[in-house]
Protein backbone atom coordinates (compact mmCIF):
# COMPACT_ATOMS: atom_id res chain seq x y z
CA UNK A 1 0.00 0.00 0.00
CA UNK A 2 2.02 2.51 -1.65
CA UNK A 3 1.29 6.48 -1.23
CA UNK A 4 1.80 7.93 -5.17
CA UNK A 5 2.10 12.14 -6.45
CA UNK A 6 -0.55 11.23 -9.32
CA UNK A 7 -2.70 9.24 -10.86
CA UNK A 8 0.31 9.16 -13.79
CA UNK A 9 2.46 7.99 -10.81
CA UNK A 10 0.17 4.78 -10.43
CA UNK A 11 -0.36 4.27 -13.97
CA UNK A 12 3.79 4.40 -14.02
CA UNK A 13 4.73 2.09 -11.08
CA UNK A 14 2.09 -0.62 -12.01
CA UNK A 15 3.90 -0.52 -15.49
CA UNK A 16 7.29 -0.76 -14.24
CA UNK A 17 6.45 -3.29 -11.97
CA UNK A 18 4.25 -5.13 -14.44
CA UNK A 19 1.41 -5.30 -12.52
CA UNK A 20 -2.74 -4.78 -13.46
CA UNK A 21 -4.08 -1.54 -11.87
CA UNK A 22 -5.32 -2.07 -8.35
CA UNK A 23 -7.76 -0.15 -5.79
CA UNK A 24 -6.84 3.41 -5.46
CA UNK A 25 -8.24 5.93 -2.25
CA UNK A 26 -7.85 9.63 -1.83
CA UNK A 27 -5.63 10.72 1.38
CA UNK A 28 -8.73 11.44 2.84
CA UNK A 29 -10.14 7.53 2.67
CA UNK A 30 -6.71 6.74 3.86
CA UNK A 31 -7.22 8.54 6.89
CA UNK A 32 -10.61 7.57 7.56
CA UNK A 33 -9.92 4.06 6.93
CA UNK A 34 -6.59 4.40 9.33
CA UNK A 35 -8.70 5.92 11.98
CA UNK A 36 -11.53 2.90 11.10
CA UNK A 37 -8.90 0.27 11.79
CA UNK A 38 -6.80 1.64 14.20
CA UNK A 39 -8.17 3.80 16.60
CA UNK A 40 -9.33 1.01 19.49
CA UNK A 41 -6.52 -1.04 18.63
CA UNK A 42 -4.80 -0.50 22.33
CA UNK A 43 -7.67 -1.21 24.13
CA UNK A 44 -7.60 -4.06 26.31
CA UNK A 45 -10.68 -5.53 24.69
CA UNK A 46 -10.05 -5.19 21.33
CA UNK A 47 -10.35 -8.22 18.62
CA UNK A 48 -9.82 -8.42 15.06
CA UNK A 49 -13.02 -7.18 12.97
CA UNK A 50 -14.88 -9.67 11.08
CA UNK A 51 -15.65 -10.25 7.23
CA UNK A 52 -18.89 -8.30 7.43
CA UNK A 53 -17.47 -5.52 10.27
CA UNK A 54 -14.29 -4.71 8.28
CA UNK A 55 -16.61 -4.60 5.40
CA UNK A 56 -18.80 -2.41 6.69
CA UNK A 57 -15.91 -0.07 7.25
CA UNK A 58 -14.56 0.46 3.63
CA UNK A 59 -18.24 0.85 2.82
CA UNK A 60 -18.43 3.66 5.13
CA UNK A 61 -15.43 5.04 3.55
CA UNK A 62 -16.78 4.79 0.56
CA UNK A 63 -14.63 1.74 -0.93
CA UNK A 64 -16.87 -0.65 -2.45
CA UNK A 65 -17.12 -3.02 -5.41
CA UNK A 66 -15.14 -6.36 -6.21
CA UNK A 67 -12.03 -5.41 -5.02
CA UNK A 68 -12.86 -4.55 -1.48
CA UNK A 69 -14.72 -7.51 -0.48
CA UNK A 70 -12.81 -9.75 2.01
CA UNK A 71 -14.71 -13.10 0.73
CA UNK A 72 -16.03 -14.92 -2.72
CA UNK B 1 0.46 -16.27 44.60
CA UNK B 2 0.56 -16.36 40.77
CA UNK B 3 -3.01 -16.05 39.12
CA UNK B 4 -3.60 -18.44 36.43
CA UNK B 5 -5.18 -16.90 32.97
CA UNK B 6 -6.80 -18.48 30.03
CA UNK B 7 -4.65 -18.17 26.81
CA UNK B 8 -6.95 -15.67 25.54
CA UNK B 9 -6.16 -13.41 28.52
CA UNK B 10 -2.53 -13.96 28.58
CA UNK B 11 -2.61 -13.06 24.93
CA UNK B 12 -4.55 -9.87 25.48
CA UNK B 13 -1.88 -9.06 28.46
CA UNK B 14 0.96 -10.04 26.14
CA UNK B 15 -0.14 -7.83 23.35
CA UNK B 16 -0.21 -4.86 25.89
CA UNK B 17 3.13 -5.24 26.43
CA UNK B 18 4.56 -4.98 22.95
CA UNK B 19 2.45 -1.89 22.24
CA UNK B 20 3.64 -0.58 25.80
CA UNK B 21 7.00 -1.10 24.42
CA UNK B 22 7.03 0.06 21.17
CA UNK B 23 4.83 3.35 22.42
CA UNK B 24 7.95 4.05 24.55
CA UNK B 25 10.77 2.50 23.06
CA UNK B 26 10.17 3.50 19.31
CA UNK B 27 11.10 -0.37 18.60
CA UNK B 28 9.52 -4.03 19.05
CA UNK B 29 10.42 -5.60 21.88
CA UNK B 30 12.61 -9.04 21.44
CA UNK B 31 11.02 -12.01 22.40
CA UNK B 32 13.56 -12.51 25.36
CA UNK B 33 12.37 -8.93 26.44
CA UNK B 34 8.48 -9.84 26.39
CA UNK B 35 9.51 -13.09 28.10
CA UNK B 36 11.54 -10.99 31.46
CA UNK B 37 8.55 -8.26 31.12
CA UNK B 38 5.78 -10.75 31.81
CA UNK B 39 8.14 -12.93 33.97
CA UNK B 40 7.41 -15.79 31.50
CA UNK B 41 9.36 -18.73 29.64
CA UNK B 42 9.97 -17.67 26.16
CA UNK B 43 8.22 -20.81 24.84
CA UNK B 44 5.06 -19.52 26.13
CA UNK B 45 5.59 -16.37 25.01
CA UNK B 46 6.30 -17.75 21.79
CA UNK B 47 2.91 -20.14 21.82
CA UNK B 48 1.51 -16.74 22.26
CA UNK B 49 2.67 -15.15 19.49
CA UNK B 50 1.57 -17.88 17.16
CA UNK B 51 -1.61 -17.21 18.33
CA UNK B 52 -1.88 -13.40 17.97
CA UNK B 53 0.09 -14.05 14.74
CA UNK B 54 -3.25 -15.72 13.21
CA UNK B 55 -4.92 -12.46 14.14
CA UNK B 56 -2.78 -10.96 10.92
CA UNK B 57 -2.39 -7.70 13.44
CA UNK B 58 0.76 -9.87 14.37
CA UNK B 59 3.34 -10.84 11.47
CA UNK B 60 6.94 -12.53 12.82
CA UNK B 61 9.84 -13.23 11.54
CA UNK B 62 11.41 -16.45 10.56
CA UNK B 63 13.47 -16.16 13.63
CA UNK B 64 9.95 -16.36 15.69
CA UNK B 65 10.48 -12.11 16.72
CA UNK B 66 8.01 -9.74 15.55
CA UNK B 67 8.49 -8.32 12.24
CA UNK B 68 4.75 -5.85 12.22
CA UNK B 69 2.49 -5.49 15.63
CA UNK B 70 0.30 -3.63 13.52
CA UNK B 71 -0.04 -0.44 12.89
CA UNK B 72 3.90 -0.76 14.00
CA UNK B 73 6.43 -2.06 11.58
CA UNK B 74 9.33 -3.66 14.10
CA UNK B 75 11.45 -3.31 10.92
CA UNK B 76 12.70 0.13 9.22
CA UNK B 77 10.68 0.80 6.54
CA UNK B 78 10.12 3.66 3.97
CA UNK B 79 7.35 5.11 6.27
CA UNK B 80 8.67 6.87 9.12
CA UNK B 81 5.99 8.41 12.01
CA UNK B 82 7.13 10.70 14.39
CA UNK B 83 5.53 12.11 16.84
CA UNK B 84 7.07 14.75 19.84
CA UNK B 85 10.10 13.10 20.66
CA UNK B 86 9.33 9.46 19.32
CA UNK B 87 9.36 7.80 16.10
CA UNK B 88 8.50 4.75 14.63
CA UNK B 89 8.12 3.28 11.17
CA UNK B 90 4.72 1.88 9.68
CA UNK B 91 4.63 -1.12 7.22
CA UNK B 92 2.78 0.96 4.54
CA UNK B 93 0.69 4.39 4.18
CA UNK B 94 -2.43 2.78 5.50
CA UNK B 95 -0.19 1.83 8.94
CA UNK B 96 2.07 4.97 8.76
CA UNK B 97 -1.97 6.71 9.22
CA UNK B 98 -2.62 3.94 11.57
CA UNK B 99 0.27 5.10 14.52
CA UNK B 100 -1.45 8.35 15.21
CA UNK B 101 -5.16 7.28 14.69
CA UNK B 102 -4.08 4.82 17.24
CA UNK B 103 -2.03 6.48 19.84
CA UNK B 104 -4.95 9.88 19.18
CA UNK B 105 -2.02 11.94 19.03
CA UNK B 106 -0.33 14.72 16.51
CA UNK B 107 2.37 13.42 13.80
CA UNK B 108 4.39 13.65 10.93
CA UNK B 109 4.76 11.08 8.20
CA UNK B 110 8.10 11.51 6.06
CA UNK B 111 6.24 9.18 2.84
CA UNK B 112 7.62 9.33 -0.20
CA UNK B 113 6.36 8.89 -3.77
CA UNK B 114 6.09 5.00 -4.53
CA UNK B 115 7.33 6.21 -8.01
CA UNK B 116 9.60 8.39 -7.63
CA UNK B 117 10.89 9.08 -4.36
CA UNK B 118 9.39 12.39 -4.24
CA UNK B 119 8.89 13.81 -0.67
CA UNK B 120 5.49 14.03 0.52
CA UNK B 121 5.32 14.81 4.20
CA UNK B 122 1.82 14.24 5.97
CA UNK B 123 1.10 16.00 9.04
CA UNK B 124 -1.64 14.62 11.41
CA UNK B 125 -2.72 17.96 13.73
CA UNK B 126 -5.47 17.79 16.14
CA UNK B 127 -7.04 15.06 14.75
CA UNK B 128 -7.14 16.55 10.79
CA UNK B 129 -4.93 15.10 8.13
CA UNK B 130 -2.39 17.96 6.48
CA UNK B 131 -0.15 17.66 3.95
CA UNK B 132 0.26 17.21 -0.01
CA UNK B 133 -2.46 15.91 -2.31
CA UNK B 134 -2.18 12.14 -3.04
CA UNK B 135 -3.41 8.73 -3.89
CA UNK B 136 -2.77 5.66 -2.32
CA UNK B 137 -2.58 2.25 -4.55
CA UNK B 138 -3.58 -0.52 -3.12
CA UNK B 139 -2.18 -3.05 -5.81
CA UNK B 140 -3.81 -6.73 -4.13
CA UNK B 141 -7.54 -7.02 -4.32
CA UNK B 142 -8.81 -7.35 -0.30
CA UNK B 143 -9.75 -11.08 -0.25
CA UNK B 144 -5.51 -11.42 -1.19
CA UNK B 145 -4.10 -9.49 1.14
CA UNK B 146 -2.66 -11.92 3.53
CA UNK B 147 -1.28 -14.15 0.85
CA UNK B 148 1.33 -12.63 0.70
CA UNK B 149 1.63 -9.79 3.20
CA UNK B 150 4.83 -8.30 2.89
CA UNK B 151 4.18 -7.48 -1.02
CA UNK B 152 0.48 -5.95 -0.17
Amino acid sequence: MLLFRSEQHVDRWCAQWNRPRGGTLTLNQGWRLAKEWYEDRLSPHWRPKTVAEAEAAFARIGLVGDFWKLTG
Amino acid sequence: MTTRQSPENWDAHLRQSIYRHFIRAGRAPSVAEMAAALSSPKRKVNAALERLAQTHAFVLQETGELWRAAPFSAVPTAFPVCSGKRAWYGNCIWDALGIPAMLQQSARIDASCGCCNYEMTLLVEEGRLLGPKGIIHIAVPARHWYDDIVFT
